[in-house]
């Protein structure tokens, strides 16, 4: 027993260091926010997005090549729309990501729980991303992407670029002392407004405002309309995909909601900010949040364009 | 009074329908396969394939034929209980109940499961249970059994256990999707788990009916004559109330609610083949399975890209059909 210990375990201890060199590409483990690990061997050639700011960061970090499928939703950048679509973030078409052969699906967790564990029972290899509520959460985000496909620098570069953009439109903001109220008016007319632990929350925060709904304890949550006439907001933000719908909301507002003692429709500060820009934590999150800077903060601002 | 001939008639019609659903849910999809596909993968069993054809569409297929089965079997039991067409496992409040349980136990994190038996399914059974116990004992007034007011108690429980629900998923559920999926029902995820859970129930309480079914004759007639007949009226109503209810819970817990089935169909079958009881509940089984395998197969290829919840499908094809067929009847 002792000898042929003393003659393996030199050996051992060989293969030990040898390891990596041996297996030639380094193998990656890599544990997702559900807490499953993955395995990753080469980088992924084959990848499913199934939300559009995963399709963006994917597109950002240039591997336009690698993505096979996306959601109905993914609309950014143009090319995005040539690729096959698998269906909603709700509602993907099992059938149709199965036949096309991933060997990544990245998730996230607003994609339905029951649905995640239907895709890994499917052994799909689903790897899923807490999105996080703030604006910083999206460079851990971007990075968590950048290191699963294999794409670190280009991850790094792009945080950094970001970043930069981000303390670029922070330094504007430094020496605004008020913040004003704002009411942020999700879809339409139904007075559908973010809460405590939203991302457009920590935005209007960033951007030195008050989210009037910052203490409703949801997301997502309907606003009741005496209580926006008592917080008599100075700002409504009325997040839309197109300027038509916004025109349309904002004459609601104006004219049919009853809510003309509001500073906001008084002073008409009744903005438009790009939905997809804001519900997307992606890179383009930094562009509306110099844009919901520049309507708070006009003044800041003045000096450039 | 009804001839064999008529039911052997509705029976291989039946089988043949279930045979067709079979293959045209296997072959069709949006991937679009044919026969030669499906030939192909039989005899080289290639692995995409297998994903496509045993784990989505064969095992959705089965799922959607065992909850139509359970269901309407449930409709038929609930039928002849309260010795009323009107009845069924959504209008005495069941479903809704058992939906209700069932979110219930999701929300406060009481879905652990053992061998592929989940809590999840006790509570659904048991909340459904209270619901139908409840509108039972509420709509007897001294002794006497009120249809109305059976109808009605069972109407405004369901109601009130599903605005139990809409509060708790508007409160607590991550998602829109949850709230379609437990008020509106949906195959959309089955799996061969969700087939392990109810399969074993669906033939239990199959087998039970189809046992009793006679005394089931009897008590349609009225407890005192079944009682005189020698049918202990108590204990075959409680074993009826309790596997009607397991077989709509189960169904609910893998699959949402699913409205009209367990109406329809087991008054469909009795207005073909006459209120024979050891017949009906066979025969409202399988055309309770045939019909929703129909239905989940539109709800999925109709609009190709996404899906439709499929209570809109039985709602839309059945609905139609029965008031056709009432007014035929007349």
């Amino acid at each position: 027993m002792n000898t042929i210990f003393k003659y393996t375990a030199p050996a051992l201890c060989l293969l030990f260091f040898l390891n990596p060199a041996i297996i030639g590409n380094q193998r990656l483990t890599i544990k997702d926010d559900l807490g499953d690990t993955h395995v990753f061997g080469s980088p992924p050639q084959r990848i499913i997005s199934l939300a559009p700011n995963v399709t963006e960061i994917l597109f950002a970090l240039g591997l336009e090549n690698k993505i096979i499928g996306v959601t109905r939703y993914c609309n950014h950048p143009k090319k995005a729309q040539t690729k096959n679509r698998i269906g909603g973030i709700v509602d993907p078409d099992l059938e149709k990501i199965i036949d096309l052969r991933p060997d990544l699906i990245i998730a996230f967790r607003g994609n339905p729980l029951r649905l995640i564990k239907r895709l890994k029972s499917l052994d799909l290899p689903v790897f899923v991303l807490e999105i996080g509520t703030t604006l910083e959460s999206v460079f851990s985000l971007i990075q968590r992407i950048g290191l699963v496909t294999q794409r670190e620098n280009a991850a790094k570069d792009l945080v950094a670029h970001l970043n930069g953009d981000l303390e670029k439109t922070r330094d504007r903001l430094k020496n605004v002392r008020t913040r004003p109220k704002v009411f942020i008016n999700l879809h339409g007319k139904g007075l559908w407004t973010c809460g405590k632990n939203s991302f457009m929350n920590d935005l209007v925060r960033e951007a030195k405002g008050t989210n009037i709904a910052g203490e409703v304890p949801r997301a997502w949550s309907n606003y009741n309309r005496e209580e926006l006439i008592h917080q008599n907001p100075d700002h409504i933000v009325v997040l839309a995909k197109i300027e038509k719908d916004y025109l349309e909301v904002k004459t609601w507002f104006v004219e049919e909601a009853h809510l003309e003692s509001i500073h906001a429709v008084q002073k008409d500060k009744i903005s438009f900010l790009n939905e997809d820009l804001v519900t997307r934590p992606g890179p383009r999150i930094f562009e509306a949040f110099d844009q919901l800077a520049r309507i708070l903060h006009p003044s800041s601002f003045e000096d450039d364009k | 009074m009804i001839p064999k001939k008529k039911r052997t008639r509705l029976l291989s019609f039946l089988f043949l329908l279930l045979i067709a659903g079979l293959y045209v849910s296997l072959v069709k999809g949006s991937v679009k396969t044919n026969f030669v596909d499906l030939w192909n993968f039989l005899i080289h069993s290639d692995q995409t394939h297998a994903q496509i054809f045993i784990h989505l569409r064969l095992s959705r297929a089965l799922l959607a034929f065992l909850v139509g089965a359970s269901l309407s079997l449930s409709g038929a039991i609930l039928q002849g209980y309260f010795q009323n067409p009107m009845a069924g496992p959504f209008v005495v409040g069941v479903s809704s109940g058992a939906s209700f349980g069932a979110v219930l136990a999701l929300i406060l994190g009481l879905n652990m499961s053992f061998w592929g038996f989940s809590l999840q399914n006790v509570w659904a059974f048991a909340s459904g249970f209270a619901i139908v116990s409840l509108v039972y004992i509420l709509s007897q007034r001294r002794g006497v059994f009120k249809m109305e007011t059976l109808l009605l108690t069972g109407i405004a429980a369901g109601a009130l256990a599903s605005s139990l629900t809409s509060f708790l998923i508007f409160f607590k559920s991550e998602s829109f999707e949850q709230a379609v999926f437990w008020l509106l029902g949906s195959f959309q995820l089955a799996d061969w788990n969700h087939i392990r859970v109810i399969f074993p129930i669906f033939i239990l309480c199959f087998l039970i009916s189809q046992w009793l079914a006679k005394d089931m004759n009897l008590l349609v007639m009225g407890d005192e004559i079944a009682q005189s007949l020698g049918c202990s009226v108590n204990q075959t109503r409680k074993i009826f109330l309790i596997v009607s209810t397991l077989l709509a819970s189960s169904s609910v817990s893998v699959s949402g609610i699913i409205g009209f089935v367990g109406l329809i169909i087991p008054h469909w079958v009795r207005l073909l083949i006459g209120p024979d009881h050891r017949y009906l509940f066979f025969s409202s089984s399988i055309m309770g399975g045939v019909f929703l395998m129909f239905c989940d197969f539109l709800a999925r290829t109709i609009f190709s890209g996404s899906e439709l919840p499929i209570g809109i499908i039985t709602a839309a094809v059945g609905a139609p059909f029965f008031i056709y067929l009432l007014n035929q009847r007349r």
